[in-house]
């Protein structure tokens, strides 16, 4: 009977593994500050450390069954990636507008396509940087990985799109949920490979009214957040819940009123720091106007006078506005809303990812440069 | 095996282990003790699995109150991870470099300093670079380019204002008259297409490779031909300058340049916005003040005063006012009009066309433009 104890048991079925996240919010928050004053002062150039510091204090205090993940990337390597996507970029620019020149002569709005090519490498950018994020996510001392090619999905995308264009946007769920399959078919855990489960079918059934009521919602003023909340709370579970690894298998209880607390957090300090910055700007202009000695409407009217100190007070204000939309934008749509969608998510079958081997290669920063180069966002 | 200062059992954990190890080859959790000899030894059921030197300890991104070290000579994802507070203190201070790899402060200054430098030399190429090379370049621009850009661009004037060329015959003829005696006085070689366009825009421009357009709305205006053939000077300026290459790699130079900065800073639209209309009104300005300047030259060329064509323009604009001057990418219309003032003398030469031509100008769009 000595014998029995080399072999493993059977385990029962265990409950769904905890998922948690255990970050301040207020280091959160003073790192967000502090980063958008280096941002300012930078010029921008911060803009790579500041993302960097964002991802590792999210990665580190998220924990599956009782271990954090870390975030490998660092902000120089970002740096670099958009040096060298710019160094690629430009001569694509000036070929770009050359060509645009020849196409328009010939046929006016010829230059159109031209117009597609970017938004496929701006597809190729999205695939590359969801790439680099992924091989830089460690969890038990094994990192995630992805392969598949960059292109190939640039052009699955812009297929989805002319028949999302063609059909007003409903085609919408059938396109995320293939090019979803597309990107977790390539990504993998060590040698866990990674499947997207999730049906356009499901998504379209759960928000089809929402798309009857956009109309509705652009011109009535407080519906827009609510639909767009709605919509955006039905797209995570959806997409939490189709995510696979080997016998891993994720599922998401988001209802779907669980980012309106979050929007509108958003837009109320936005319209305070709004109306405060409006102040600030009535009495800087009451102020100069009151030592200059002119009237105010002087100062104000259709033939004002330009006043240099009055451009630099209000040049002030509007900095300090920018930092603090900046700060409560990254607190409530990065941070709060990762929690909210940590707590409702469980990890079934976790035991399969016990004893993974290690495996990939880290891809490198140029696709998160070309996003950077390009102006898209995209996850 | 020499373990100086082992601590083993004094922390929870099934096994009785104090720290967690990953070998970074599988992702399996191995509860393990840890004793401080001249080296980390990290031991699994008794048996040494790593050794770990201190001066290759670095700390690794943990939540609060788990300490998760990596080492440098290990493989790069082998973590190790205490959570007992004063293990860890003992490990941290044995690892004299473990945070050696964090930015710290320095590594944050370092950061502001160069961006600092990066960012003067930008704005400094931005305000003397630039403009130095879009004059230096302007003139260097193949013909053939610059007219296929002339092209491209006319083509696209059209189509926004649906306009059509007029082509009453008389009309034309006149209006040849007039650009041939302000070609001829400006004394430049280069081909040049002119033709009035059927609008009721009261404007003028200049395109690139030689092509001048008068709008009807601006000759509907206009009370003489020196009026008109000021207008059409100024235009010819623009193009014997190269204004519209100049304009175009000044804007396409501050534009890319002015976009390196800031990113995306929340808010950064407005400021890339603001400081690029300040540096191309700028530039703008100096550019039709230079038009301004050939057009008085040609006017005067041809014993005629510039004062009507600034005449014509306070007619169409009005009084200007002393608005938003550092934002505006022309002189005011007053400025210009007191500078051609100044600049009038008495009329020697012959009037530029006769009182027929001038009628048969004034009606070339007729009541239904031609193509």
């Amino acid at each position: 009977m000595d014998q029995m104890s080399f072999i493993p048991q059977v385990p029962p079925p265990l409950p769904p593994a905890q998922v948690s996240f255990t970050g301040e919010r207020g280091e959160f928050r003073s790192m967000v500050t502090k980063g958008a004053a280096l941002e300012l002062v930078t010029f921008g150039f911060y803009r790579f450390w500041l993302a960097t510091d964002i991802r590792r204090h999210l990665w580190a205090n998220t924990s599956l069954d009782g271990d954090s993940a870390e975030y490998t990337g660092r902000g120089k390597e970002l740096f670099i990636g958009f040096l060298v996507a710019l160094a690629i970029l430009l001569p694509i620019y000036l070929a770009y507008f050359l060509i645009t020149i020849e196409a328009e002569r010939l046929q006016e709005l010829a230059s159109i396509p031209l117009f597609l090519a970017f938004y496929a490498f701006g597809q190729f950018a999205i695939y590359r940087a969801r790439r680099y994020r992924l091989t830089r996510t460690i969890w038990r001392g094994v990192r995630f990985w992805m392969d598949g090619s960059g292109w190939a999905y640039a052009g699955r995308a812009m297929l989805w799109g002319l028949l999302l264009v063609v059909t007003l946007g409903l085609a919408l769920p059938w396109r995320e949920a293939a090019l979803e399959r597309y990107k977790m078919q390539h990504s993998h855990y060590g040698n866990l490979q990674g499947k997207f489960d999730g049906r356009g079918w499901e998504f379209f059934k759960n928000a089809w009214w929402l798309w009857l009521l956009s109309p509705i919602a652009l011109l009535v003023f407080p519906a827009l957040p609510f639909l767009y909340a709605e919509f955006k709370a039905r797209e995570w579970r959806w997409w939490l819940s189709g995510i696979r690894f080997g016998g891993v298998r994720l599922e998401s209880t988001l209802p779907s009123t669980a980012f309106y607390g979050v929007y509108w957090s958003v837009i109320g300090w936005s319209m305070l720091f709004s109306m405060i910055f409006g102040a600030y700007t009535g009495a800087c202009t009451g102020l100069v106007a009151s030592i200059s000695g002119v009237s105010f409407e002087q100062v104000i009217g259709p033939n004002s006078q330009t006043s240099i100190p009055l451009l630099v007070l209000i040049g002030i204000g509007y900095l300090g506005l920018a930092l603090a939309l900046s700060t409560v934008m990254r607190v409530y749509l990065q941070r709060d809303l990762w929690t909210v969608v940590l707590a409702s998510a469980n990890v079934h079958g976790i035991e399969a990812a016990a004893n993974v081997r290690a495996g990939g290669e880290l891809a490198s920063a140029l696709g998160e440069g070309f996003a950077d180069g390009l102006d898209v966002a995209g996850f | 095996m020499g373990a100086m200062d082992s601590v083993q059992g004094d922390s929870g954990g099934a096994t009785g282990a104090q720290a967690l190890y990953f070998d970074g080859l599988s992702n399996t959790r191995r509860p393990v003790t840890i004793a401080f000899s001249d080296q980390l030894d990290i031991r699994q059921d008794g048996s040494i699995v790593a050794r770990w030197a201190y001066s290759d300890i670095r700390r690794s991104d943990s939540p609060a109150g788990i300490l998760r070290v990596a080492c440098l000579s290990a493989p790069p994802l082998a973590r190790l991870e205490i959570r007992d507070a004063t293990l860890a203190a003992k490990l941290a201070s044995r690892s004299t470099e473990l945070d050696a790899h964090h930015l710290g402060r320095r590594g944050v200054a370092r950061i502001v300093g160069w961006s600092l430098a990066a960012a003067i030399s930008i704005i400094v190429v931005v305000l003397f670079g630039v403009p130095l090379a879009a004059d230096r370049l302007a003139p260097l621009v193949p013909k053939a380019l610059e007219r296929r850009i002339g092209d491209a661009a006319e083509a696209q004037i059209k189509g926004l204002f649906g306009a059509k060329v007029c082509g009453d015959r008389e009309g034309q003829a006149a209006f040849s008259t007039l650009v041939n005696r302000l070609h001829a006085a400006a004394g430049f070689d280069g081909p040049l297409e002119s033709a009035v366009l059927s609008t009721s825009v009261p404007n003028a421009f200049a395109l690139p490779g030689g092509k001048v357009f008068l709008l009807k709305g601006l000759l509907e205006k206009a009370e003489s031909p020196d009026e008109i053939a000021g207008v059409l000077a100024h235009e010819l300026g623009h193009v014997k300058h190269h204004d519209n290459m100049r304009a175009l790699i000044h804007n396409g130079g501050t534009s890319f340049l002015v976009g390196l900065l800031f990113g995306d800073i929340t808010g950064s639209g407005a400021l890339i916005f603001a400081s690029r209309s300040l540096v191309e009104a700028s530039y703008s300005r100096e550019a039709e003040e230079g038009a301004d300047t050939f057009a008085i030259e040609v006017m005067r060329a041809l014993g005629r005063s510039p004062k009507p064509m600034a005449e014509l323009m306070f007619r169409v604009t009005g009084k200007e006012g002393s608005g938003f001057t550092i934002l505006s990418s022309h002189p005011l219309t007053e400025d210009r009009l007191a500078r051609m003032g100044k600049e009038e003398r008495p009329v020697t030469g012959a009037p530029l066309l006769t009182a027929e031509e001038w009628k048969a100008l004034k009606a070339i769009c007729g009541s239904a433009a031609k193509t």
